[in-house]
């Protein structure tokens, strides 16, 4: 036995597998220590904000402040409210409401703007503008409102008895604090989803149920696999030709039909997690029967099976002790197939909405089918989906090269 | 598969997933009394090509006269989406089901695109204009009856005169042949004559004392309904041999129709009409004009994620579906792409999605119980995350049974009931307001009982309603932070209707659940309330109209019942007040969010001069997609942006 580990860690292909598997599934057992928020709270008012870190910024006014002169300080501000394009659109502007072109320069922000408020007018029509480009000007000449002003903007709060507004205090544009002294910062490294819930969260929590859907069903497949083979291999005669008339059935139904009317049938209201397991387990049983059996029939007239049999033992024990350790290996490799692939039937299925409900539990299908239904991928929300689909890939691209170490060990026709 | 390829095959198929979904995204709301007539969640019939059958960059300068199911010249044809889901099934009005986004939809604000009605109801200012008809219609003194003129320069497509008799006839034909505009109306119109060639006479139906049953519904009929040409009703009976059935889904290729636009292409990709160049109301007591655009052409898009790329590639001028987000196309895709109004809410919300209790279930029978999931529901969320604030918030627009617009606004005395109006998020309300009416949790499990069982409820709405779906998660996640078990179920459209319009509605899985409410139409608010609490519908079977949760009271029913035939304006006030004061006392339903009457979402590579906020327009046209009641004014406001 340790020398059959020994072997198998000796496949690179196997430790590159197996670490990567180890790492996905460590951080699903200690992100949520450290992260303790329920997966599907709902924490974004609006959807999908971008990944970044968020800082209070009623908080921040409270914080103790430095002040900072950094000479591209007014660079950087200037640079964000107005862009090149933007300025290349006022001088537009400015052209057809009738200043010469030379007197224009896109360079020189104070004359620029100065011409601008001297000459924008919202009401003013001007022929061929779109509504949609009158819009933007509207948005632009309230981004750019004040934009070289020096003076800070000025803290007012409501006087409870008469409601006039009377000063606090001023934040001073080389005001700054320091992130780590604000009262409430909140890091998403892969922002939020269409409900406004925190993405990795989320992500680490359905990629705990995916694995889990992948292990019920990979058992469940295997486990119906493995009897029916052996039990087909070994006994044979009618028993075996009944189990294989079963098995042609399911092998000619592609099971991912099957799947999909079986989970529709059902309904969403019984469709928990579990029960998407099961469904996807008894579906995907057919080609682990078929090669087991195929193995059985070769180990069935063995030296050593028939010394057992003589020796008056029984079936089960036969198959127990002398069939079954000679295939355990291919079994292994089976199970980690169809786990991978069970990981992948549910992500299917979720994507077609015939997924666990939605409410229990976050999956890796379910994400991907909310950020579809949310338009994430064309909209270009990269954070919605892609990180999942990653997951999904990892995960079952890592059980895959377990399974190529796993046969390059055990199987003869590879070995060095 | 060589063991080797499989890593890359799992790899591949991810991403196939994501390419091949194929769900429907959101949801259109039909108008109050017709059953669905067009619903993008009703899945497309016919598989489509993946590519949009359009052909977006082509724009010859000269076009030559384009071929059915050729390509159209892009600079004379307005694309939409969003309106037409499979292919178009009939051309015939007296249908129910036709299928035929373009150019049939009778109802509040009808599409007179191909088929006229004889006023053109606006949403923005609540009045009817008139287009068939020759000036305002007038009431007799009792109330009891219409009179109203056709115009003399309309015309029938095949140059014959629109007559009074033509509108007698259309209504006959309704009544005779059993339509569900019949079925609809027949209760409170009772007769329309033709006195002469011009004038038509509308009878309500009376009531024992006199009075007409319903004079807003007849009045509303004038902008809903279309008016057919008697002599091709005639060839329509002949061909039907008087089987009712066979004159209603006859497929009336052959149809003479008055307005400005008819067939010219149709098949499961795409549909298109033409304008008839002789159209009347180029006439100077008309539009003076003819519309702008020479085509007007839909794709038939498989869902709304292709109808969205094709919109922000401008294959498509006027939206019609809810696009997530739609400020990114122009904040951050930098698109010429616009919404009525520039900023959110976007557009003009005009019917109120709401969730309605099952009030038999155990319970919910108790307002106390109904209110507090009501206010601790955080509506902030639903509007921001679900509709992406593609509606007014409860704080802008406080509650009611009122839709946003500023004329039903008017309709109600705001102060009177503002201490009643919630904006949600009130967990510690919710708590007291249970506590108080003894609803507590004695055995210490999180949850609290009545009878000694635990509350448990299912909140739900059809699959695939994207937006709704996201609210009733909202929903469900107020009922935990008030000791309340809710959970959610979303069934098939096609078994969810079925169900929810059927009473009594089942034991479990239907609690809370969601539908709709009346939008912008000449019969509002009052349509709306009836809809909402009226006793009419309640408990009722094959309930298309509204209060599916089964809410009786005698008290509304009365005022309900008198505000048709009040003219009084400050009565009317007083009476809306009242009804609303005792919606949101009783809770029967809670509105989620305002929602449009519908979505219009335009991008001007091609077309501009779209309605927009402030335009000019006198009466303002509304963003009704260029094609509904007075909206279609706006068709010929439209210029070429490139001319």
């Amino acid at each position: 036995m340790n020398n059959t580990l020994r072997q198998i860690f000796r496949s690179g292909k196997f430790v590159t597998g197996f670490a990567i598997f180890v790492a996905i599934l460590l951080g699903t057992l200690i992100y949520p220590l450290i992260i303790t928020d329920a997966p599907l709270t709902i924490i974004g008012q609006g959807t999908f904000f971008p990944p970044g870190i968020y800082v209070s910024v009623y908080d921040s006014l409270g914080s103790t402040r430095y002040t900072l002169d950094l000479g591209e300080a007014n660079f950087n501000r200037i640079a964000s409210r107005l862009s090149e394009e933007d300025r290349i659109a006022i001088k537009e502007w400015l052209v057809a409401a009738g200043i010469p072109e030379a007197d224009i320069d896109t360079a020189d922000t104070q004359k620029l703007l100065t011409q601008w408020e001297e000459n924008f007018d919202a009401k003013k029509s001007i022929p061929g503008m779109t509504n949609a480009k009158r819009n933007y000007y509207v948005r632009l000449d309230k981004s750019i409102d004040g934009l070289l002003s020096a003076e800070g903007a000025i803290l007012a709060q409501a006087n409870a008895e008469t409601g006039a507004l009377e000063q606090t205090g001023t934040v001073e544009q080389s005001d700054f604090v320091n992130v780590q002294q604000v009262a409430n910062v909140r890091f998403l490294p892969l922002g939020t989803d269409n409900f406004g819930r925190d993405m990795l969260t989320e992500l680490v929590a359905a990629t705990r149920v995916s694995l889990i859907i992948g292990f019920v069903a990979g058992i469940i497949a295997t486990l119906i696999g493995l009897t029916l083979g052996l039990l087909a291999g070994y006994i044979g005669g009618p028993v075996d030709d009944g189990i294989m008339f079963i098995t042609n059935l399911f092998t000619v139904i592609p099971s991912f039909v099957l799947l999909i009317l079986i989970s529709f049938s059902i309904g969403q209201e019984q469709r928990g997690a579990f029960t998407v397991a099961v469904v996807i387990g008894f579906t995907s049983w057919v080609w682990t029967a078929r090669a087991v059996r195929a193995q059985v029939i070769s180990l069935r007239n063995r030296d050593h099976v028939n010394l057992s049999k003589l020796s008056g033992h029984s079936t089960v024990h036969i198959i127990l002790t002398d069939i079954l350790p000679y295939i355990a290996s291919y079994v292994v490799m089976a199970l980690i197939l169809q786990i991978s692939s069970g990981i992948l039937a549910e992500a299917g299925l979720s994507i077609l909405g015939l997924g666990p409900k939605t409410t229990d539990v976050p999956t890796l299908g379910l994400m991907m089918n909310w950020a579809r239904i949310y338009q994430a991928d064309i909209q270009g929300r990269w954070w919605a989906y892609l990180p999942v689909l990653v997951t999904i890939a990892m995960v079952t691209f890592s059980m895959n090269l377990m399974n190529t170490g796993l046969d390059q060990v055990f199987n003869p026709a590879l070995r060095d | 598969m060589p063991k080797k390829l499989q890593a890359v095959a799992s790899l591949l198929m991810v991403f196939s997933f994501v390419l091949s979904a194929c769900a429907p995204a959101a949801t259109t709301v039909p108008p109050t009394e017709a059953p669905v007539v067009e619903s993008p969640t009703e899945a497309p019939v016919a598989a489509p090509t993946d590519a949009p059958a359009v052909e977006p960059t082509v724009a010859p300068t000269e076009a030559p006269v384009a071929e059915p199911g050729g390509s159209l010249p892009r600079n004379e044809t307005l694309y939409y989406n969003g309106q037409q889901w499979g292919a178009v099934a009939c051309w015939n009005p007296y249908s129910s089901s036709c299928n035929n986004g373009l150019a049939i939809a009778q109802g509040d604000s009808a599409r007179v695109t191909m088929f006229e009605t004889p006023y053109l109801y606006n949403m923005l200012d609540g009045k009817q204009y008139p287009l068939l008809a020759d000036g305002p219609y007038t009431w007799n003194d009792a109330r009891t009856e219409i009179t109203f003129k056709i115009k003399p320069a309309a015309k029938w497509s095949d140059g014959t005169p629109v007559t009074a008799e033509d509108v007698a006839y259309t209504w006959a034909s309704h009544l005779k042949y059993e339509t569900n505009t019949a079925a609809a109306n027949k209760d409170y119109v009772d007769t329309i004559e033709a006195v002469d060639a011009q004038t038509v006479v509308i009878k309500a139906k009376l009531d024992e004392d006199g009075n007409a049953i319903n004079p807003l519904l007849v009045a509303a009929y004038l902008s809903g309904n279309y008016v057919m040409q008697k002599a091709w009703t005639e060839t329509l009976e002949e061909r039907a041999g008087g089987d009712a059935a066979k004159f209603r889904e006859d497929v009336a290729e052959d149809v003479v129709y008055s307005g400005p636009y008819h067939m010219f292409f149709s098949d499961e990709t795409k549909v298109v009409l033409v304008r008839n160049d002789e159209y009347w109301g180029q006439d100077a007591s008309m539009w003076g004009k003819l519309p702008a655009p020479k085509y007007l052409a839909h794709a038939i898009y498989k869902d709304n994620a292709a109808g969205f790329t094709a919109l922000k590639a401008g294959e498509v001028d006027v939206s019609q579906q809810f696009n997530a987000n739609i400020q990114d196309l122009w904040l951050k895709d930098g698109l010429p792409i616009s919404t009525y109004l520039p900023e959110a809410p976007y557009g003009i919300g005009a019917s109120l999605p709401t969730a309605f209790f099952n009030l038999s279930s155990p319970g919910l029978d108790n307002a106390a119980i109904r209110k507090a999931i009501a206010i601790a529901v955080d509506y902030d969320t639903i509007i921001a995350n679900a509709m992406t604030n593609q509606s007014a918030t409860f704080n802008q627009v406080p509650r009611s049974v009122m839709n946003p617009t500023a004329g039903e606004q008017e309709m109600y005395d705001q102060a009177a009931v503002a201490d009643l109006q919630w904006a949600g998020k009130d967990i510690e309300g919710a708590k007291a307001l249970l506590d108080e009416a003894g609803v507590v949790d004695t055995d210490g499990d999180g949850w609290r009982e009545v009878d000694g069982k635990n509350l448990s409820y299912v909140a739900t709405c059809p699959n695939g309603w994207s937006d709704w779906q996201a609210a009733i998660e909202v929903v469900a996640a107020a009922g935990k932070e008030i000791g309340i078990e809710i959970t959610t179920n979303y069934p098939e459209w096609s078994v969810y209707q079925t169900v929810v319009t059927v009473w009594p509605l089942p034991e479990a899985d239907y609690d809370i659940f969601m539908m709709w409410s009346g939008g912008a139409g000449p019969t509002q608010p009052w349509g709306r309330v009836r809809g909402l609490i009226g006793g009419e519908f309640a408990q009722t079977t094959g309930n298309w109209n509204g209060n599916w949760g089964g809410y009786i009271n005698p008290e509304v029913d009365a005022i309900i019942k008198a505000i048709p035939a009040e003219t009084d304006a400050a009565k009317l006030k007083e009476m809306y007040t009242e009804l609303t004061r005792i919606y949101l006392t009783e809770v029967p339903s809670f509105t989620l969010m305002y929602r449009p009457q519908v979505f219009h979402a335009v991008n001007e590579s091609v077309w501009t001069n779209f309605p927009h906020q402030d335009d000019g327009t006198n009466p303002p046209v509304p963003p009704m997609l260029l094609t509904d009641g007075w909206g279609i004014a706006g068709l010929y406001n439209l210029t070429l942006v490139e001319p």
